[in-house]
């Protein structure tokens, strides 16, 4: 299913070329024993399927869950027992008319029943992703939304499903759409100026109108634009990346976080040698959590280019968890990280695009119960034991704290955008803005509106200069 | 029996029953000696026209059929050609060679580049025109075609035989079947009744109100002998004319209704009758079929209106030409004449609100065009608003003016009152009542993009039949037909323009794939590629291609662009030879904002800067370009070099 979103968002209108008539049937639940699984057909033979699988019946009532004996309509046979529904279109989820057959999960009876459906004249299995790409050829869902079901269906963690269940209800869709609806306005004004402002009345002021909606668009997009990937990082999870001195105690924290033995740990420095990366739920947040090579100079060929591996993947990092030996604080190569490292990080330049850092203190079971802890610096940090638990949940709190920061937390504020492809079309269409208004040509000027208009349909298909056009007619009296 | 071409007069020639000229010797023909031709036209308006020449400069031995020759070159409505969106049509017209352009250059009395301050891809070429000396420029040319025949006569039926394999279709057209014989005696009866119009010269239409009814009740008088007439023996004999290719330009004459008030009568145009035949023929045919209005303003006689309180507008000089063959207009701007602007008011809205129950024309469900929208539509869709309304001259003798924007279908004596209450017309005097037109159109989705039809072959619609309005649409449609019905004789590919071509291709590709429900005007916002699509290249986009693929073009239009097509070549290249550094060029150009992010020295004209004198400079993504004759190359230039096609791509279609 997937792959084929992913082939039908490059597709676009083609997938509206789909050979209307045929119709589709498939198991639409998870394969395997189970107590329920769920059968769908979707085209105009839907009617005659159901009427045939249950005959001699008549149709159940639109929408209404009903028991029906469902029988093979060559031999006749009884197949099963089961719900059926009834789902003419255009209500219904791919806008055509749709059958539901809730049967019981064994896998003789699923295959019972889609043998049963192929034999229906009419009715051909269905290809991947075909119910979601009719759904989209009718228009019963745009791309942001058939991007948010594929999400859905994929989400693993808390946060991911609330932010994919709000692209699926069409929220940033519909943030699109109105974007786009006050850029067709705009130009809408701007092409009624060129077409008819010399031979027809057109009111005053029609160009500063239409250059007041694109400077409040453009506010728009700035602070849109400024989210900075997070909604991306929480469809593909944030890069958390642990990191620090040989020793300090790296792979316990990852084995830690992700339950489980991910990295071999031994009391010998330079253990972890290569870059090892697990995808955790941290909190809710999806995160890609990797282990690295403890970061020290002089040692051989092998370990030295597991540090190179390190470094370069602390540069992709969203978050850095650098972790430092708690009784070892004094050690050069403790120093050396602090310096290198971690001051750094902790004062980040303006833009915001360097990582966010968190200072762990491990082994916080070796020190001493009384007296002053050591202080890293001016750094905040957290105390922990990998060894006891100690400061666990410490961690975890400060973790989802900056997993929110990072990810951006998809139950509040503005639908954030998912994929790069959101934020490369809303990128372009900003930059169209500004030509707009660095034209001195009227013509140029459309031009770039056109341009950023385009821009922003992408994101949600559709956008014909027709629209344009009744917007025209509708806002003005023109002719002649 | 034969039509004198080359001296500028056509006998009407079918007035007596004989056969038509057999423009050749038919070996397949069902009735021997029956005429037989490349391609036969039906109607003389501005698609038909258009069509006819077209087909008989791509070669073909053309007939065109309209009812009446002294109608050929009418402008049935606005006494204007081009505008916004139409002066782009009407420079594409031209460089494929068609007439309307050359006409308007021998017969505008006005004429005005509309936009000059927006940008020269959305110039609008415009002109007001002298109707009488259209028409009679018009038929001078369209007499004096080679291979065009002109014949006057009704089309009752369509000849259909079996279709050809290898092609879509149901059946393929043969020929047409005329009603023509009775008709024209009862037409040239009627001219004999006036005397000094013979039925040998070209007559003018029936100008005034007072002739048009009377003129229609007469006609029906007539209708009932001809009726007689065709019981002789063997009327259709004379009447089937054979041809390989059919195109038809009905206009609003399928199933035509003129309306007035309450009051509606049959007829294609005030005074004309409909056809009603070949409607019956094309729906029992299957062709899906719309009803469209449309309307036309009241004529006022010029010297009842106070033309010294208005606003006025002066004509552009120097004037530009619509036609790339021409350097200059037929008429010195100063002997040009001017239009007046005047506005509607409270008191016309008035008028028309409390009359509406007298009006069946804006009740009516038929679609009405959004933008030339008649005085009613306008004021129940913006209520409280003022309205423009040119006051147009209709020729240089003329004593008419027409109301530009005042469209009305409202009974005589209300339109008078109305006129009388708009400023400047406070004792105008209405020579003729504005009326409504509603007539059949196809669903143009059932044409090709080279305008056969889906279910016809050989069948091609042109014109209003479409579902267009204007007469530049309905010219730039005739000349793709007529192109295409000869391509189509002498079995070559179609010559299909693009919509990334020409605002021709932009107008078809809408038609064919998306159909219309209201009579369809250009604009050009309706072209994605805008930018490129401009009336100053229309030549460098479509006479290469008319001259090498349809053979439409002369030799001389073709040895003009391709003159014009290297010197803008050698002008880019002498442009692009010149480099300075970017401070070197704001030293040079200061009032040019050059954008630093390319190292590289810009290049540019300096040499254009100094030959030609610029009018403006202006800049785009780094690139400067110099105006005057240059700006249309340098936009190429730019356009070249900066937007590849793709990024033109769209999703409209």
């Amino acid at each position: 299913m997937w792959r084929e979103l992913r082939t039908l968002a490059a597709w676009g209108p083609r997938s509206l070329c789909t050979a209307p008539g045929a119709t589709i049937f498939a198991l639409s639940s998870g394969r395997g024993r189970c107590g329920v699984a769920v059968i769908r057909t979707s085209g105009p033979a839907s009617r005659q399927a159901l009427r045939s699988l249950t005959a001699p019946r008549a149709l159940p009532l639109a929408r209404r869950a009903s028991l029906r004996l469902l029988c093979d309509p060559r031999s006749g046979a009884p197949l099963d027992r089961a719900l059926v529904l009834w789902l003419p279109g255009p209500q219904s989820f791919t806008g055509e008319d749709c059958t539901e057959f809730h049967v019981h999960g064994g896998p003789a009876v699923v295959s019972g029943v889609l043998q049963a459906l192929g034999g229906v004249p009419g009715l051909r299995p269905a290809e991947a992703g075909e119910f979601t790409r009719r759904a989209f050829a009718h228009g019963k869902l745009s791309l942001p939304e058939v991007e948010g079901l594929a999400d859905l269906i994929h989400a693993e963690t808390e946060a991911q499903r609330r932010q994919a269940l709000r692209q699926l209800d069409g929220e940033l869709g519909h943030l699109c759409r109105s974007w786009a609806e006050t850029l067709t306005k705009a130009l809408a004004y701007v092409e009624a100026y060129i077409d008819f402002s010399e031979d027809d009345s057109l009111e005053e002021g029609v160009l500063e109108q239409a250059d007041r909606e694109v400077r409040a668009l453009e506010v728009a997009l700035v602070s849109h634009l400024q989210d900075a990937r997070r909604g991306q990082r929480l469809r593909s999870g944030a890069h958390v990346v642990v990191t620090g001195p040989p020793n300090a105690g790296k792979s316990s924290l990852v084995n830690l976080l992700s339950r489980k033995p991910v990295s071999i740990v031994s009391p010998e420095p330079g253990t972890t040698r290569d870059v090892l990366e697990t995808p955790v739920d941290l909190a809710g947040f999806p995160a890609l959590l990797s282990d690295t090579a403890g970061l020290r100079e002089g040692v051989g060929p092998v370990e030295q280019e597991g540090v190179r591996r390190a470094r370069e993947r602390l540069e992709q990092a969203d978050l850095v968890v650098a972790v430092l030996d708690a009784s070892d604080l004094a050690s050069p190569s403790s120093r050396d990280f602090l310096d290198t490292i971690v001051a750094p990080l902790a004062h980040p330049d303006p833009s915001g695009s360097s990582p966010r850092l968190l200072l762990v203190l491990n082994k916080s079971d070796l020190l001493p119960a009384e007296g002053p802890h050591p202080q890293p610096g001016p750094h905040p940090h957290l105390l922990l034991s990998c060894l006891t638990g100690a400061g666990l949940d410490g961690l975890l709190g400060v973790l989802k704290k900056e997993l929110a920061v990072v990810c951006g937390d998809p139950s509040t504020g503005p639908p954030l955008l998912t994929r790069a492809r959101h934020h490369h079309h809303l990128q372009r269409c900003l930059d169209s803005l500004g030509h707009y208004k660095g034209a001195a040509d009227l013509a140029l000027a459309a031009e770039a509106l056109r341009t950023a208009r385009r821009h922003l349909t992408q994101l949600t298909g559709g956008g014909g200069s027709k629209e344009i056009l009744d917007v025209i007619f509708q806002d003005f009296c023109v002719g002649k | 029996m034969f039509s004198l071409r080359g001296r500028g007069l056509w006998v009407a020639a079918s007035l007596s029953r004989q056969h038509l000229p057999s423009a050749r010797l038919s070996g397949d023909c069902s009735a021997p000696g029956s005429p037989h031709f490349d391609v036969v036209v039906v109607g003389g308006g501005h698609a038909g026209t258009e069509a006819a020449a077209a087909a008989a400069r791509c070669g073909s031995q053309t007939l065109l059929l309209t009812h009446r020759v002294d109608t050929i070159g009418q402008m049935s409505c606005n006494p204007s050609f081009g505008g916004i969106g139409k002066g782009h049509l009407m420079r594409e017209i031209d460089a494929l060679d068609g007439l309307c352009s050359r006409i308007c250059d021998q017969s505008g009395v006005h004429y005005k580049v509309l936009n000059r301050r927006k940008g020269p891809a959305v110039w609008g070429l415009r002109a007001q025109i002298d109707r009488k000396l259209y028409k009679q420029n018009m038929q001078k040319e369209i007499l004096n075609t080679p291979l065009l025949t002109v014949q006057e006569g009704a089309v009752e039926d369509l000849i259909l035989t079996q279709p050809e394999p290898g092609h879509p279709g149901r059946c393929r057209v043969s020929g047409v079947v005329l009603d023509c014989w009775g008709l024209n005696q009862v037409l040239h009866a009627k001219h004999k009744f006036y005397p000094g119009r013979g039925f040998t010269s070209v007559v003018p239409p029936p100008a005034s109100q007072a002739e048009g009814p009377e003129f229609d009740g007469r006609y029906q008088k007539k209708k009932k002998k001809f009726y007689l007439c065709a019981v002789l023996p063997n009327p259709m004999d004379g009447s089937a004319v054979h041809a390989e290719s059919v195109i038809l330009t009905t206009g609003t004459f399928l199933r035509g209704t003129v309306v007035i008030g309450l009051e509606t009568h049959p007829a294609g145009r005030l005074g004309d009758q409909p056809s009603i035949g070949l409607a019956q023929t094309l729906e029992k045919l299957g062709f899906v079929v719309g009803r469209l209005k449309t309307g036309t303003p009241p004529r006022i006689a010029k010297e009842s209106i106070d033309f010294s309180i208005l606003n006025k507008q002066t004509p552009d000089d120097p004037s530009v030409p619509f036609s790339f063959v021409n350097e200059t207009v037929w008429i010195k701007p100063e002997d040009q004449l001017p239009c007046h602007l005047t506005h509607t008011n409270s008191a016309v809205d008035a008028i028309i609100l409390e009359n509406l129950h007298l009006n069946s024309h804006v009740k009516e469900t038929a679609s009405g065009p959004r933008y030339c929208p008649s005085i009613e539509s306008k004021v129940l869709r913006f209520p409280n608003r003022v309205h423009q309304v040119w006051l147009e001259p209709e020729g240089m003798d003329s004593d008419l003016i027409y109301p530009q924007g005042l469209s009305v279908t409202l009974p005589a004596e209300l339109q008078q009152k109305m006129i009388l209450c708009i400023r400047g017309l406070e004792k105008a005097k209405m020579v003729q009542p504005g009326y409504g037109v509603q007539y059949d159109y196809l669903d143009p989705r059932q044409i090709e993009p080279s305008l056969e039809t889906h279910l016809v072959q050989r069948l091609f619609f042109a014109g209003q039949i479409n579902g267009t309005t204007g007469y530049e649409e309905a010219a730039a449609q005739g000349v793709i037909a007529g192109v295409n019905a000869s391509l189509r004789v002498s079995r070559k590919p179609p010559f299909i323009v693009s919509r990334t071509e020409g605002y021709i291709g932009v107008m078809i590709d809408d038609l064919t794939t998306q159909g219309t429900s209201e009579p369809y005007r250009m604009f050009t916002s309706r072209a994605e590629f805008r930018l490129s699509l401009r009336p100053d290249n229309a030549d460098s986009r479509l006479t290469f291609r008319g001259y090498e693929e349809a053979g439409c073009v002369s030799q001389q239009r073709y040895n003009r662009a391709a003159w014009m097509k290297s010197s803008l070549e050698e002008g880019i290249s002498v442009l692009k030879s010149i480099e300075f550094s970017s401070s070197k060029w704001k030293k040079l150009i200061p009032q040019v904002s050059i954008s630093t992010s390319r190292s590289l020295p810009v290049s540019s004209g300096e040499r254009k800067v100094q030959a030609l004198a610029p009018t403006y400079v202006m800049s785009a993504e780094g690139v400067i370009f110099v105006s005057t004759l240059a700006t249309s190359f340098c936009i190429l230039a730019c356009q070249k070099q900066q937007q590849a096609p793709s990024s033109f791509c769209t999703g409209s279609h």
